[in-house]
């Protein structure tokens, strides 16, 4: 870094916010060390800073809450870090309005507190809502187990504001939950990894909070009559806010850690219901009904405090495992689902090494955690090719897999992202539209955008 | 852009290779239909009509079209209320109405693929022995095809509780400006790289034709209650809507019916509305019959503590279905009461809805016309439908005038120019209202990235005004100064 630059950097964020000696330890990603980290306060300072980036041709790397900075290829060495923690206002919250513009580095946490306040909540329940910001979720398209009823944060955003790579403000959407006027930006920051502009605000449609909220689990003999127990509640009058769909290791695991019963051998289905208090008893047993009917071992309601327990575990599955070979994201239709995790899972302990699943099976998403057998810890190469197989039987049912998170030696084996086919080239002339010195988290994304 | 009638006939020896012969449409006659949409005030005359039945034939049309350096814009059933599939650049009007086909129905994937030209309506009717629908119920839903309502990004009443078009479209299969056919998403619910599909919804035909839709299809509720609250005053029935929200409830549906509507119906229909009523809320409720019966009371109740006059609860299909048909027909029935109107589509923060109501009243009457205001009021998505006659000179100015002055208390009020109907032509010069020259000038970049050669749907949503942008924001008189009604000062 030139310190021309470094002066730059210091005099627009203040040198107590600009780290460029030891302290930029914690945001080394995977090997690749950070020219300095910033910390703008405000949004016209974030414009700032990203048009100093520009103009010295350094590449931009946004950082929220930090928990998927390991997503995609490994960043440009000698890039600049710029955390959105101090981003940290609410703008805006008009119950009456039912929406709420927030600055994007409010982690989910702290949002949902605030607008539980006021009796309502956003939609979303990513990972790590402790530590994951609206930008961050929003940047990566992160979504939990409620996606099923509520939709991800394509379905719950609506305006956003971006620093564009020349250090432009760029306002996409609006403030109010219809909207059609010009191009849907909003769409097009979502899920971008940051690679078109670094998101600054969010505007969100938000909904009352639910009076009741319960949870039942259900034990089966095995994944076949689990999957066929989701198509019984998907086809049914239910209308769960979660469909979970654990394998028989992860549900294994879910048992141990959270004090439920579990069965040997037995995979795993949590449902949650939400609303009135009439609606969810009325649920849980239609629930239990439809399950056992379905041939569950065991169907259990879970009290209030142990059903946010389950479905946090099931949402941060690749958290139950202290040291994961990789974990991988997986989309496929529905009804393949169950087949897949059972094929995969036989895969895996055909390599001599386990696989915990935990799918939103109504979605058709699952997270996939790859983890050592009993015996010694495979290499980079057991690992890669075990990834290969997974996603040679996720594309051979229609589906795709994304490596999520793995050492890099086995990213250097095998592609993080799966192939986006042809569409690649609108996304490649997109990109090279908004971003055209490429600064913007270059080479981390998809078709290495 | 004026074609030699040897020119036109060549091109048309061209396409009817492509189409069949008898699937292209040249004498004036013929092309006189297609030159307007829904908002008749615009109309702007094509080259040549065709009618393709496949994606191979949309794709030899639009590579046609650009050997010949024709526009093209693509079109459904022409219901659009924004003149967003005019020719404005005359050239060719590919029209997707022999595409009507559905291609699969998977309910247990909860998916259809359609093609473009099928009839909104059709699909629910389609999906209906299934126990499922396709939700996003425009009120035009017996004439709009669901390619349109890509373009448009199209709502309608029950959009409040279960999203717009965009949230019901899974994948796309598009004939690229160029003529490339490409899949955009497909089945998945995990885009892979940037939502493509996402931006392409309401792009209003600007990226490229749908050729394929794979839409998301939802079970029928379990139960459903719709309510009609009747109010002696507008403004009790605006705060109504707030009240509900705010009590925590999320109707299906919550519309709103004011009094010059409600007696346009009555003469047309007959649907049961009271003819005195100043105001009525049409609500819809469904879920689990298990708290229905809780939501209308606390519905009835929201309505009652506002000074509802009378609340009916709908006691079977058939009266649920004629008071919806109060609702949907209401547009037809202004003929009943006015030789023209003019419809809008704003939006606003339902907290401000009593205020607005008032304003958008006060506007109208001080432009010497009446207004006729039915709408999605549940989500603040205003529809005042201005009653004019055409054959009155000045008339029509005066309309857009009001129009314009509505549409800025809307976006004064911290809401959009529109919530449903698009840009198209009618609303491009708003458009700087509540974008900057930067968020406009992302627009025009992501639309290049899309549509380089301009060839595909020209002259819609940007605006026509001179701005420093070269290319798409240079000037163009708008269609309303062509036609002598306006003029830019």
């Amino acid at each position: 870094m030139s310190a021309a630059f470094a002066d730059t950097l210091a005099d627009l964020v203040g040198s107590a916010y600009c780290f460029a000696g030891a302290d930029r330890g914690p945001f080394v990603v995977e090997g690749r060390t950070p020219c300095a980290v910033v910390f703008p306060g405000t949004i016209e300072e974030t414009s700032r800073v990203v048009r100093a980036a520009a103009a010295a041709g350094v590449p931009i790397i946004p950082w929220g809450g930090g928990t998927q900075m390991a997503l995609g290829a490994p960043p440009r060495d000698g890039a600049l870090v710029v955390v959105t923690r101090r981003l940290a206002r609410l703008v805006e919250h008009e119950p009456g309005d039912l929406t709420a513009t927030v600055e994007a580095g409010v982690t989910m946490d702290a949002l949902q507190a605030a607008l539980g306040a006021r009796g309502q909540w956003v939609s979303l329940d990513p990972p790590f809502p402790a530590r994951a910001t609206v930008g961050g979720v929003l940047a990566t398209n992160a979504s939990g187990p409620r996606r099923h009823l509520y939709g991800t944060a394509r379905d719950v955003a609506i305006g956003i504001r971006v620093v564009g790579a020349d250090g432009a403000l760029i306002r996409g959407g609006g403030k109010v939950v219809k909207n059609v006027a010009g191009y849907d930006l909003v769409k097009l920051y979502i899920g971008s990894l940051g690679t078109l502009g670094l998101i600054v605000e969010v505007t969100l449609k938000l909904r009352p909070r639910p009076e009741a909220d319960r949870a039942c689990w259900a034990l089966f003999p095995g994944l076949a009559p689990a999957a066929a127990a989701v198509a019984a509640v998907l086809g049914s009058d239910l209308l769960p806010h979660s469909v979970e769909l654990l394998d028989e290791e992860a549900t294994a695991a879910c048992a141990a850690a959270t004090d439920v019963q579990g069965v040997p051998g037995a995979a795993g289905l949590l449902l949650g219901f939400d609303g009135l208090p009439t609606t969810v008893a009325w649920q849980l047993g239609e629930a239990a009904r439809l399950l056992g009917a379905a041939g569950a071992i065991r169907v259990v309601p879970l009290d209030p405090a142990l059903g946010p327990r389950l479905l946090a575990f099931a949402r941060e599955i690749h958290a139950a495992v202290p040291e994961p070979l990789a974990v991988a994201k997986v989309a496929l239709v529905p009804t393949r689902v169950g087949p897949y995790a059972a094929d995969c899972a036989a895969a895996a302990r055909a390599a001599g090494l386990r696989l915990l699943t935990a799918a939103h099976a109504g979605a058709g998403v699952a997270t996939l955690v790859l983890t050592p057998g009993d015996g010694v810890p495979p290499g980079t190469a057991t690992t890669a090719k075990t990834l290969a197989g997974l996603r040679e039987r996720a594309r051979a049912l229609g589906g795709q897999l994304v490596v999520e998170w793995a050492p890099l030696a086995v990213k250097e084996e095998v592609a993080v992202w799966d192939e986006p086919g042809a569409a690649i080239r609108l996304m490649a002339g997109i990109k090279a539209q908004l971003d055209p010195q490429g600064i913007m988290n270059p080479g981390r994304f998809v078709g290495g955008l | 852009m004026a074609l030699s009638e040897t020119d036109r006939r060549r091109l048309r020896q061209a396409f009817e290779g492509i189409v069949g012969p008898g699937a292209v449409l040249t004498d004036p006659d013929e092309r006189l239909v297609y030159e307007s949409d829904g908002l008749t005030i615009f109309r702007a005359t094509a080259d040549l009509i065709v009618f393709p039945r496949s994606t191979e034939e949309v794709a030899a049309c639009v590579r046609l079209a650009n050997t010949e350096n024709l526009p093209f814009v693509a079109r459904g059933a022409g219901t659009g209320l924004a003149g967003g599939c005019l020719p404005t650049a005359g050239g060719v009007v590919i029209a997707l109405t022999r595409m009507t086909r559905i291609l699969e129905i998977d309910l247990e994937n909860q998916l259809a693929v359609v093609e473009p030209g099928l009839v909104n309506l059709h699909l629910s009717q389609a999906l209906a022995p299934r126990g499922c629908y396709y939700a996003p119920d425009p009120s035009s839903q017996l004439a709009c095809t669901i390619g349109g309502n890509v373009a448009n990004n199209s709502g309608g009443p029950h959009t409040l509780k279960y999203g717009v078009t965009t949230n019901h479209v899974v994948g796309l299969e598009v004939v690229l400006p160029d003529g490339e056919v490409v899949w955009l998403g497909g089945r998945l619910r995990e885009p892979l790289g940037y939502d493509l599909v996402g931006v392409f919804v309401g792009s209003e035909g600007t990226f490229g034709i749908v050729t394929k839709v794979v839409v998301r299809i939802v079970r029928r509720p379990q139960a459903v209650k719709t309510i009609l609250a009747v109010f002696d005053m507008l403004d009790h029935a605006s705060r109504t809507v707030a009240a509900i929200t705010a009590r925590g409830l999320t109707p299906a549906a919550l519309e709103m019916i004011d009094q010059i509507t409600i007696q346009a119906v009555e003469d047309a229909f007959g649907a049961g509305y009271p003819r005195d009523a100043a105001a009525a809320l049409l609500i819809e409720l469904d879920g689990l019959a298990a708290g229905l019966d809780d939501e209308a009371e606390r519905v009835i109740a929201a309505c009652r503590d506002n000074g509802a006059r009378e609340v009916r609860v709908a006691r079977d299909d058939a009266e649920r279905e004629l008071l919806w048909k109060g609702r949907k027909a209401a547009f037809g029935a202004y003929g009943r009461v006015s030789p023209a109107y003019f419809v809008m589509d704003g939006v606003i923060p339902r907290t401000r809805l009593p205020e607005v109501l008032r304003r958008v009243d006060a506007i109208v009457a001080a432009h010497g016309l009446r207004v006729g205001n039915v709408f999605h009021a549940g989500d603040g998505n205003l529809h005042p439908n201005i009653l004019y006659d055409p054959r009155r000179p000045g008339e029509e100015a005066r309309v857009l005038a009001a129009g314009a002055e509505i549409m800025r208390v809307c976006v004064e009020a911290g809401g959009t120019i529109t919530g449903e109907h698009g840009i198209g032509i009618e609303k491009q010069d708003f458009m700087p209202w509540i974008f900057s020259d930067d968020d406009l000038r992302v627009m025009a970049a992501v639309k290049a990235a899309f549509n380089p050669t301009g060839r595909c749907n020209p002259g819609k949503i940007f605006p026509t005004a001179k701005s420093c942008v070269p290319g798409e924001l240079a000037y163009r008189p708008h269609p309303i100064e062509e036609r002598g009604l306006a003029q830019r000062l």
